[in-house]
């Protein structure tokens, strides 16, 4: 049996774990409701509208909603002695942890990407603004901007997914991988960006360093591809950088080696 | 469920999703002219556009496709496009241009007028190019009703041709930007220095007029004559006819500078319900102290095909019946005299300087079934200390550039002053109550000026249009809508607007207004925006305007609140009045929310912005006053 073919197994699993937990499709559901709240509630009118609109909203609910889906799937196991039944099996801990990773991003991308579709069914029902006798023209809004955002997102919720795997591998008790959790996530939302504040207002680091630095923490380098491949084509003064491309390696980069730190630390080989 | 099915379908979203990178979003290239009337226009007043297409003048005009506003918008003539395009604040609410239209001359053989007007030999070639592939003539001696002309060419070879056939120079787009940018003199600050002088022209006016009463007396009605036709017949020029009290039946047509003098209430004139009591035809006759009745009931004239732009309206609206009508009266003086009216009180055509003071005009009761107190055509003259009751308007003012309307009280009609293609009037100092509209601002003129006026029980307190105007020191109360805002580049201050349905409505296309340091209270929604308008931001210099109670505080003691509040917004709207709403406003939600809705406003709905609410009333006497009479 292939190794694709064994994480192939696990995958479906955990998938199977994910669809059994009731809490999780609540808080799937809440987080669909919340974006739809969000979209209906700012009556944007326009794509790029709405782009912005979100980027605060997603950028607190998908860490949440990642850690919750992912922070408990090895621990769980672990917990349950079923890591030390897997491990009887011929599985490596590439495929385990590979599996584990696929099977739960493919449920967290399910709703991240259902929040987003729902959320942008408004826009075209939204447009309160009719004067028949007047020319219109397209703006710079445009679906497409919209459609960046919504990849942008599903690669922040998979990289995002990536540290709550990281944890929930490095996790030896429910209490540990609880607190490494809420840890993580407070540490994505508020601790990242605090530190970078502290460097930047103790003047360590300059403005075109701060490009750089950014991409060290994800949500800011998600914010600020958003920025780059969304805000910048509508005219919106952004300033000129190498951000898209630092984001992106600093965004990837955090998915890999959480992901890989996953792999050595999920069991001894 | 397998998760190879869900992953599949998660991987199609994405892939989907992923294609947002591959395509680019539209840029101005694909972007093509309309049809000018399917714009927003703005540039230039309606008074010069309507002259220039009835006369066949050219006006160059463009169209600009702005990158966050869905509409496109209109300019008529290059000086409006390159102020908009230059206008601080202009591209934070609109976006980039994306494309710039401008009318293409080529093909069209244009040539000038002896005035200097444009005209085109071949109208039907023209069509647009976009400004960057422009050739521009400037200096050339061009003009259009508004002002010197800039003319656009596809081809740079016509644009030499024109300028050597008629002078000027051939510029490209980069150019004709740095040419015009500031080119014209800030409108308000000329505004505020024309109105001092405008004052003094007025009672300037009035002193002329009033030396009239002074001319000795050569015939008594009654005593040296048995009409007054005929004791104005045999008057010499510059004398007065002296009416004694009673009732004299009249239609008279006065074409000497006499002066006409009754002995108030008890002299009556009385046109037996049949046409104009008076016509006056001459230059500096004056009508004193006396009562007119009787005037007949034709309000509107008979229309008909003719040359001028409105002929239609100096035909419909000045062959109406008066009690007095002035034709070419120049200086002619109205005093002191009542007038009971189904029509007309004073009609004034070509008749600048003309004076009409301390009178009444008494109305129908109904609007529909009467018409103006004054009506004012092509005549820069003065109305002041006067009482209008009932009728349609207070005072109508047709092309009357340069009016002066001031101190007058006026009730019970429809619109108290009613200005049409009238710009550079002042209307200052008076008082309409119960009516349709207070004062109303018509058909884009520019340069008008409503000072310290005080309206209360109507629908709209003020509505103005047109640009480069203002309404500064006005009292607007009990009206459905205080003020509402028609206007570009014009300046709303110190205004008093208190207990009304709508404070100030911003009806306004551009926001490129000026509302700062009015005292907005009590009004059941502070703001309401229109349809189709963008962010509009209303303080200056870290100044705003007075709304009550605002969410914030005023932590530096600059007599601003820190916060920045948003009149027509749902939860500020109702946080100056409720305790929850205040709390509510300091909420993360709304703050978030908030705080994403200030990006790209052209892409949002309508809205008004204060940056800086002010913590004190800008005139806490009158508002007090105002709201101790609002109180009892």
């Amino acid at each position: 049996m292939s190794s694709v073919r064994r994480a192939g197994e696990v995958a479906q699993r955990e998938f199977l774990t994910v669809l059994r937990t009731p809490t999780l499709l609540a808080l799937a559901a809440g987080y669909v409701f919340l974006l739809t709240a969000v979209a209906w509630l700012s009556v944007a009118g326009t794509y790029i509208a709405l782009v912005l609109d979100l980027l605060t909203p997603v950028e607190v609910l998908v860490p949440i909603l990642a850690f919750a889906f992912g922070y408990r799937a090895i621990l769980g196991d672990r917990e349950s002695g079923e890591l030390e039944t897997v491990r009887t099996y011929p599985v490596s801990r590439v495929s385990y942890v590979g599996g584990v990773y696929l099977g739960r991003a493919v449920a967290v991308l399910a709703a991240v990407l259902a929040g987003l579709v729902a959320a942008a069914l408004f826009v075209p029902f939204s447009s309160g603004r009719d004067l028949s006798f007047t020319a219109t023209h397209a703006t710079v809004d445009s679906p497409v901007l919209y459609l960046r955002f919504v990849f942008l997102t599903a690669a922040f919720a998979l990289v995002v997914l990536a540290l709550a795997i990281l944890v929930s591998a490095a996790a030896r008790s429910s209490r540990g991988g609880l607190a490494l959790g809420v840890g993580a996530v407070v540490a994505l939302l508020v601790g990242f960006d605090s530190a970078i504040l502290t460097t930047l207002a103790g003047g360590f680091v300059s403005g075109d360093s701060l490009t750089a630095l950014l991409a060290l923490s994800p949500n800011s380098a998600f914010r600020s591809l958003v920025f780059v491949t969304t805000l910048a084509p509508t005219g919106a003064s952004v300033p000129e950088g190498p951000a898209a491309l630092v984001a992106t390696v600093g965004l990837a980069g955090w998915a890999v080696v959480a992901i890989t730190a996953a792999t050595f630390v999920v069991w001894n080989a | 469920m397998h998760v190879t099915h869900a992953g599949i379908l998660v991987g199609v979203v994405l892939l989907v999703s992923a294609t947002g990178f591959a395509a680019t979003p539209s840029g101005g290239e694909s972007l093509s002219p309309v049809p000018f009337d399917e714009t927003l226009s703005t540039g230039m007043t309606g008074v010069d556009i309507q002259q220039a297409d009835s006369a066949g003048y050219v006006v160059p005009r463009a169209e600009v496709f702005y990158s966050q506003y869905e509409y496109v918008v209109g300019y008529y003539g290059m000086d409006a496009l390159v102020n908009s395009l230059d206008a601080a604040g202009g591209t934070e609410q609109f976006g980039r241009p994306m494309a710039i239209f401008v009318t293409d001359l080529s093909g069209t053989e244009p040539y000038l007028t002896e005035e200097g007007y444009v005209r085109a030999r071949n109208s039907v070639a023209q069509g647009w190019v976009r400004a960057e592939d422009a050739a521009f003539v400037v200096d050339s001696g061009a003009r259009t009703p508004g002002g010197p002309a800039t003319l656009p060419f596809g081809d740079r070879v016509d644009a030499e041709r024109f300028a050597d056939a008629h002078g000027g120079e051939v510029v490209t787009w980069s150019t004709v930007r740095t040419r015009l940018a500031g080119g014209e003199t800030d409108p308000l600050t000329r505004l505020a220095e024309r109105r001092a002088d405008q004052q003094q022209w007025a009672n300037d006016s009035v002193a002329g007029a009033r030396e009239l009463l002074d001319r000795p007396t050569s015939v008594v009605v009654g005593e040296d004559a048995p009409t007054l036709a005929t004791a104005v017949e045999r008057a010499p020029p510059n004398s007065t006819v002296v009416v004694p009290p009673g009732t004299y039946d009249v239609n008279l047509t006065i074409r000497k500078p006499v002066t006409i003098a009754g002995s108030g209430e008890n002299t009556v004139l009385h046109g037996e319900g049949n046409g104009t009591v008076l016509t006056v035809r001459s230059p500096d006759v004056a009508v004193v102290s006396l009562r007119i009745e009787g005037i007949g009931d034709t309000r509107v004239g008979q229309s008909a095909e003719t040359e001028a732009w409105d002929d239609r309206i100096r035909l419909i609206y000045g062959r109406g019946d008066a009690g007095i009508r002035l034709a070419d009266a120049h200086g002619a003086l109205v005093q002191n005299v009542t007038i009971e009216t189904p029509a007309n009180g004073v009609v004034a055509l070509n008749s600048t300087g003309a004076v009409v003071r301390d009178s009444t005009v008494r109305g129908s009761d109904r609007p529909a079934d009467g018409f103006m107190g004054v009506l004012a055509m092509y005549s820069a003259m003065v109305v002041e200390d006067s009482e209008f009751v009932g009728g349609r308007d207070g005072v109508y003012t047709h092309y009357a550039n340069g009016i002066v309307v001031r101190d007058n009280t006026m009730s019970s009609l429809r619109y108290g002053v009613h200005e049409m293609y009238t710009s550079d009037a002042l209307v200052g100092n008076n008082t309409v109550t119960d009516a349709s509209v207070g004062l109303i601002v018509m058909t884009r003129p520019a340069g008008n000026a409503l000072v310290d006026n005080r309206v209360t029980d109507a629908e709209i307190g003020i509505s103005t249009a047109g640009s480069a105007s203002y309404a500064v020191g006005n009292v607007v109360t009990d009206t459905a809508v205080g003020i509402s805002i028609g206007t570009d580049r014009s300046l709303y201050a110190r205004n008093t607007v208190v207990d009304n349905g709508v404070g100030i409505r911003a009806a306004t296309l551009l926001p490129t207004n000026t509302v700062v340091a009015n005292d907005i209270v009590a009004n059941d929604r502070p703001v309401s925006v229109g349809n189709r308008g963008t962010r509009n931001i209303w303080a200056t210099d870290g100044t705003g305007n007075y709304w009550g109670a605002v969410p914030g505080l005023d932590r530096d003691g600059d007599g601003t609140v820190d916060r920045s509040y948003r009149p027509d917004d749902a939860v500020d709207r109702v946080a100056g009045r409720s305790a929850g709403g205040y709390a509510f406003a300091r909420s993360p939600a709304v703050g978030t929310l908030r705080q994403f809705q200030q990006a790209i406003p052209g892409l949002r709905g309508a809205s008004v912005v204060d940056p800086a609410p002010r913590t004190e009333p800008v005139r806490p006497a009158v508002l007090e006053r105002v709201r101790k009479e609002e109180d009892s």
